[in-house]
């Protein structure tokens, strides 16, 4: 069977998918994605097991949106956005913040590992911090493997 | 929660002329309170509309429903109708909550404070009999439980009240216009106990994981949770009947059924103070208080918040501070 080696987060895996996780990223337009954007132009290693939904700001993410990736079968959900302060629209990532941490802070309750979901802030000029953010929740994914068994 | 004084009929009295007057002088067009339901073993809702009606209202232990369902936007009928409702501790902070978002109108409300000794959880009193009970009456300390074959069981109110009266910190209401008796006395210590959930808290993942697959399994969606709800009023514009976006499909399975209460429990989010209307509401005794009493835990913790303890409150999710404690990096 052929295989695939991730070099950035080092493991092995086949090509058809068995053993690979799913992780979404939910990025905002202005900072984090253009910091995703940057780290690939400036050809920084990152994992592949990583899909992308560009919003306009993490205050339009609803905690509905990320529950609803869990359950059609991601596992792992990573949120980013700009930093507290700097949002493109002056106050929308300060919303995002309430609703993110009650998440976070539910999501155990539902039996989430603490490793499934992590929102954080990368600007569009943290080419660098990006590339560590991604590849450091992934790896904790990784380690968990693909979620089986689930309520949710 | 302290011995019960058992001072439940002079409260009762005070309910009654405090309705009977309110309807006599047309400041209310109906009273909502509490009567007796089809036996003595339930109290139910009651609407009176006239003053001669108004002793079919009763104040017991048996008390649990929050009357406050009523007054969700678009429910009063008829619409202009100036209401008059009763109000537990708990209740009255449902009613704090959809104050502060304007939600009903406060012109039209005539509110009546009961002070509150604790609710007796009627669903684990009525399974003492494996037939049907028939008569529950608290006299002081004690249930005393009567089934359809006239046999009588004794049980110590104390162990039969409901989990959340147990460590209620608010049995005084926070808002009313007259309150029917004295007030009772409140624990001097105001922190919050979460102990129903500590339990639950300290399982391992995968354990909770396969309880809550087990327990919204049996979900049936009969949507009985958000209807008894008072802080969940969407209605039409529900995002769980929705096709367009899809959040909840019409499917029954646990994860549906998991997600359906994920969009309650994140849509009163700061409005829901566990009331445990919807607890008593489920047909299939699904424990959604692990859910909500979880959901204002974490809510006290991080922002050091209570829902519907103070009317000049912002609710939480419409509000931020750039210094909030989490999130910084």
């Amino acid at each position: 069977m052929a295989q695939a080696t991730d070099i950035t987060t080092g493991t092995t895996a086949s090509w058809d998918g068995e053993g690979r996780v799913k992780v979404v990223g939910i990025l905002c337009n202005w900072c984090s994605y253009a910091g995703a954007d940057g780290a690939g132009t400036a050809r920084l290693r990152q994992p592949f097991d990583f899909r992308i939904v560009r919003v306009p700001c993490t205050g339009r993410i609803d905690p509905l949106h990320i529950l609803k990736a869990f359950e059609k079968g991601a596992d792992g959900v990573l949120v980013s956005g700009c930093h507290p302060g700097d949002c493109h629209y002056a106050e929308g990532n300060y919303y995002a913040r309430r609703k993110l941490e009650l998440l976070e802070r539910m999501l155990p309750q539902l039996g989430f590992e603490a490793e499934r979901f992590k929102y954080t802030w990368v600007s569009a000029s943290e080419a660098q911090r990006w590339q560590q953010v991604v590849t450091e929740f992934i790896k904790g994914v990784e380690k968990l493997g693909p979620r089986e068994g689930r309520a949710l | 929660m302290s011995p019960a004084n058992g001072n439940y009929e002079a409260v009762e009295q005070r309910i009654r002329e405090l309705a009977r007057a309110a309807l006599e002088e047309g400041r209310v067009d109906y009273f909502i309170g509490w009567t007796t339901g089809y036996n003595e073993s339930e109290v139910i809702p009651g609407f009176v509309r006239s003053a001669d009606k108004v002793d079919d209202l009763v104040w017991n232990p048996l008390a649990a429903y929050n009357l406050t369902t009523f007054l969700k936007r678009k429910m009063p009928d008829p619409p202009q109708a100036k209401i008059g409702v009763a109000v537990k501790g708990c209740d009255s902070r449902t009613l704090v909550s959809l104050l502060q978002e304007n939600l009903v109108d406060r012109e039209r409300l005539y509110v009546v404070g009961v002070p509150c000794e604790g609710i007796v959880n009627r669903r684990a009193v009525s399974k003492v009999f494996a037939n049907e009970v028939v008569k529950i009456e608290v006299a002081g300390d004690q249930i005393n439980v009567t089934n359809q074959d006239g046999e009588t069981k004794q049980l110590a109110r104390e162990d039969y009240l409901l989990d959340h009266c147990r460590s209620c910190n608010y049995p005084n209401p926070r808002y009313f216009d007259d309150l029917a008796g004295e007030a009772v006395p409140e624990p001097e210590d105001q922190t919050p106990m979460w102990r129903e959930i500590e339990e639950f808290e300290a399982l391992p993942e995968k354990e909770k994981d396969r309880l809550m697959a087990e327990a919204f399994e049996k979900c049936i969606r009969c949507y009985a949770c958000i209807n008894a709800c008072p802080v969940c009023y969407c209605w039409d514009n529900c995002v769980c009947r929705s096709r367009q976006p899809k959040l909840v499909g019409q499917k029954v399975n646990a994860q549906e059924n998991l997600m359906f209460q994920m969009v309650h429990m994140f849509h009163v989010a700061g409005r829901c103070p566990s009331c445990g209307n919807c607890d008593r509401a489920c047909p299939v005794e699904i424990p959604l208080y692990l859910l909500h009493r979880k959901m204002n835990k974490e809510l006290k913790e991080m922002l050091d918040f209570e829902p519907g303890i103070d009317l000049e409150q912002k609710p939480v999710f419409q509000t931020f501070d750039v210094n909030d404690p989490f999130g910084q990096h």
